[in-house]
């Protein structure tokens, strides 16, 4: 048995290919019984997600894609898929792609979290299908282990790529803990409220919300349940809060150098973090020379996503290592478990020799006494436990080594075992 | 010094060499894959070296702060039992690559003089090793401010910058480097204010006004003046951030010029 991946994802395939292909976790389910209906195939896992679809199988050499291209057409007639569409690996290299998959390397945005679960998800559907056994059982085991080294080893998932998610991994390098901090959001705007949100889920407790009409700022302080503040009151609020979210439509700056150094004052130089969404922006860029404040426009959000992303790849080289050391382990670990029948066999052959030995001479040993029958059955014993110490232990080395000269096969023919 | 002492600070020494590796392999390849031997090994060689100060302790019938060797041996171990404090509430491994450095360095000079007999220059009483002691241990807590006052200044460059490179990932957050720095500072000002009460009684009970005009006793009040005017400035003015930065890099920059001057006992002892 040999373990094969035939798969489809955003590489190799355009979205309109993708969308007629993703399986329901039904029909997924029904796809993987389909596969190990047939002989070559003993087990099977489909995993379907938008950007991937892939057949995780254990099965006869070159049995997998045969049988995936047969169930694709049947299921969806008509759908024409391309040549190119599919690539199969098997062995080492499947092996190696799902560990990848799983440790997001192979996702479109690299580092992102969702491939694990959905990894798990396919993994509990064809257990609760009964289309996977002890050999994919081992495989997704690792690769959630190796997904879980990379993301404690490295910093592939740690640093935000989207742009509302990067003011609130820049508040957390100004602040640390975010827990009890304060948000004010001036104006309104989808970007600025999407970042106000995930400042709450990251712990900022309070939020306030100011517009010029103070009817909009208690629109969107209900929407938020945050507090709405008259906009004359900004100054004021400037002096007690941590972050400020500015998304107005004023045609100039509503917050000047001039009115931050005497913000900073008041505040007794605890720092504050304002991020401008507006174009044209509301605070003024030289703002950020001052001690302890600190000033983000919407360039300088989308430059730190674009720097964060070049870093996820930078640490996805470290990942990659992390993926090839545990192929190795894994591979020998299964080497050496395939050579768990061959020893068992084996043993059951010399353990037949011994006893067909022991009842040809039974009348000749049936005078013995109890005492004397334990000492010959302890000699026989013996004898063959030490024959056998070598032949079990080539067993198990050429089984973990795949460049050994003499295979299990050989050992097995040698001793007559079939 | 002992001998079976000597041989624990060098076993230490091998151990903190590791964390040498760990620092300059973070610095040219910005990577850590070593960290956690290192740390392992720094743990290690840190329960040696405190195994090898009271092997010294023993041996002598007092703190072993005679000698300049056994000061920087001593230092080393505060500074040490500081990072490790500060490591195992904060888990910021980047704190490391400036620690383990001065810690090895140190040990280095504290291991260099060999065995040495205890009863060569029995200099000072039991109660001025504590004075010393006290010292030490409010420059490791100094030491510790300066290094978060560095990473601060190098991690505030980076968000003022805002093109995000190495240190903008390896380092800790502004906030936390400022609580952890406020919080050695306030360590280091106590400590040094006790030993300095406990000098000053001692030596003016025995040599009367003179040793005032000692220049390593006024370094010393230089420095604990800049200690009392870094932690009236932030509770009073609210210094931090840069200004705060710089204050406690110059304070462990005083700290160290007084330790530079001072070969183990002062001038006025000798008369």
């Amino acid at each position: 048995m040999n373990i094969q991946l035939v798969g489809m994802s955003h590489r190799t395939a355009p979205v309109e290919v993708r969308e007629r292909l993703a399986l329901s976790d039904e029909a997924a389910g029904e796809m993987a019984r389909t596969l190990v209906r047939s002989d070559a195939i003993h087990e099977a896992l489909v995993l379907s997600t938008c950007n991937r679809v892939e057949f995780l199988a254990s099965a006869q050499r070159e049995a997998l894609r045969p049988e995936v291209d047969r169930c694709v057409r049947t299921s969806l007639a008509g759908l024409d898929l391309g040549a190119d569409a599919f690539y199969s690996y098997d062995g080492r290299g499947a092996v190696r792609h799902v560990f990848r998959v799983a440790s997001s390397l192979d996702s479109m945005v690299i580092g992102e979290p969702q491939i694990l679960g959905q990894v798990k998800d396919a993994y509990q559907r064809a257990k609760d299908a009964g289309t996977v056994g002890s050999s994919l059982d081992r495989i997704v085991a690792h690769a959630v282990h190796v997904a879980r080294r990379v993301r404690n080893e490295t910093e592939i998932g740690k640093m935000a790529v989207s742009v509302s998610y990067v003011a609130v991994e820049l508040a957390r390098k100004i602040f640390g803990d975010l827990e009890g901090l304060s948000v004010l959001l001036i104006g309104a705007g989808e970007m600025a409220e999407a970042a106000a949100q995930h400042l709450r889920g990251a712990g900022a407790t309070h939020l306030h919300v100011t517009n010029r009409t103070f009817a909009s700022a208690q629109r969107v302080a209900s929407a938020f349940r945050a507090e709405a503040v008259e906009f004359n009151q900004l100054l004021e609020m400037l002096q007690h809060v941590d972050i400020v979210l500015s998304s107005t439509g004023a045609p100039g700056y509503i917050l000047t150098k001039r009115t931050a150094l005497g913000v900073i004052a008041a505040r007794r130089n605890r720092p504050i973090f304002l991020v401008d969404i507006a174009v044209p922006r509301d605070i003024d860029p030289e703002i950020n020379q001052v001690d302890n404040m600190f000033v983000y426009d919407i360039d300088d959000l989308q430059q730190v996503a674009a720097a964060n992303m070049k870093h996820r790849r930078h640490e996805a080289e470290a990942a990659e290592r992390i993926v090839e050391a545990e192929v190795e382990t894994i591979l020998h670990r299964m080497r050496a478990h395939s050579a768990a029948p061959a020893i068992q066999a084996l043993n059951e052959r010399f353990e037949e020799i011994r006893r067909g030995e022991l009842e040809r001479y039974g009348s000749k040993l049936h005078g013995l006494s109890a005492e004397q029958r334990a000492a010959v059955e302890a000699v026989t014993h013996g004898i063959l436990n030490k024959v056998a110490h070598h032949p079990i232990r080539e067993v198990k080395r050429c089984a973990a080594d795949p460049r050994a000269k003499v295979t299990v096969e050989d050992i097995q023919r040698i001793f007559g075992i079939d | 010094m002992d001998t079976y002492g000597i041989a624990l600070l060098r076993a230490a020494l091998v151990l903190y060499s590791l964390g040498l590796l760990d620092s300059l392999y973070t610095v040219v390849k910005q990577q850590r894959q070593l960290f956690r031997p290192a740390l392992y090994a720094f743990v290690a060689g840190a329960f040696l070296h405190l195994l090898s100060l009271a092997l010294d302790s023993w041996h002598s019938g007092r703190l072993p702060v005679q000698t300049l060797q056994q000061l920087s041996s001593m230092a080393a171990f505060f500074m040490t039992a500081a990072f490790l404090a500060a490591y195992a509430r904060f888990k910021y491994d980047s704190l490391a690559v400036f620690v383990f450095p001065p810690v090895f360095l140190l040990t280095l000079a504290g291991a260099l003089g060999g065995a040495a007999p205890s009863a060569s220059r029995p200099l000072l009483q039991w109660w001025i090793s504590i004075h010393a002691g006290l010292f030490l241990l409010g420059y490791a807590a100094l030491f510790l401010t300066c290094v978060t006052g560095l990473m601060y200044l190098i991690q505030e460059r980076e968000l003022k910058a805002k093109r995000p490179r190495a240190f903008y990932y390896r380092l800790p957050p502004l906030g936390k480097l400022d609580e952890i720095g406020h919080r050695a500072l306030a360590g280091a000002f106590a400590l040094i204010t006790l030993g300095l009460i406990a000098a000053s009684i001692w030596a003016f009970a025995k040599w009367g006004p003179n040793w005032v005009v000692d220049p390593t006793i006024a370094l010393a009040f230089l420095t604990w003046g800049i200690l009392f005017v870094m932690v009236l400035g932030r509770l009073a003015a609210g210094w931090r951030g840069r200004k705060g930065a710089y204050l406690s890099i110059a304070g462990f920059g005083c700290a160290a010029l007084t330790w530079v001057v001072n070969s183990g006992a002062h001038t006025f002892m000798g008369r």
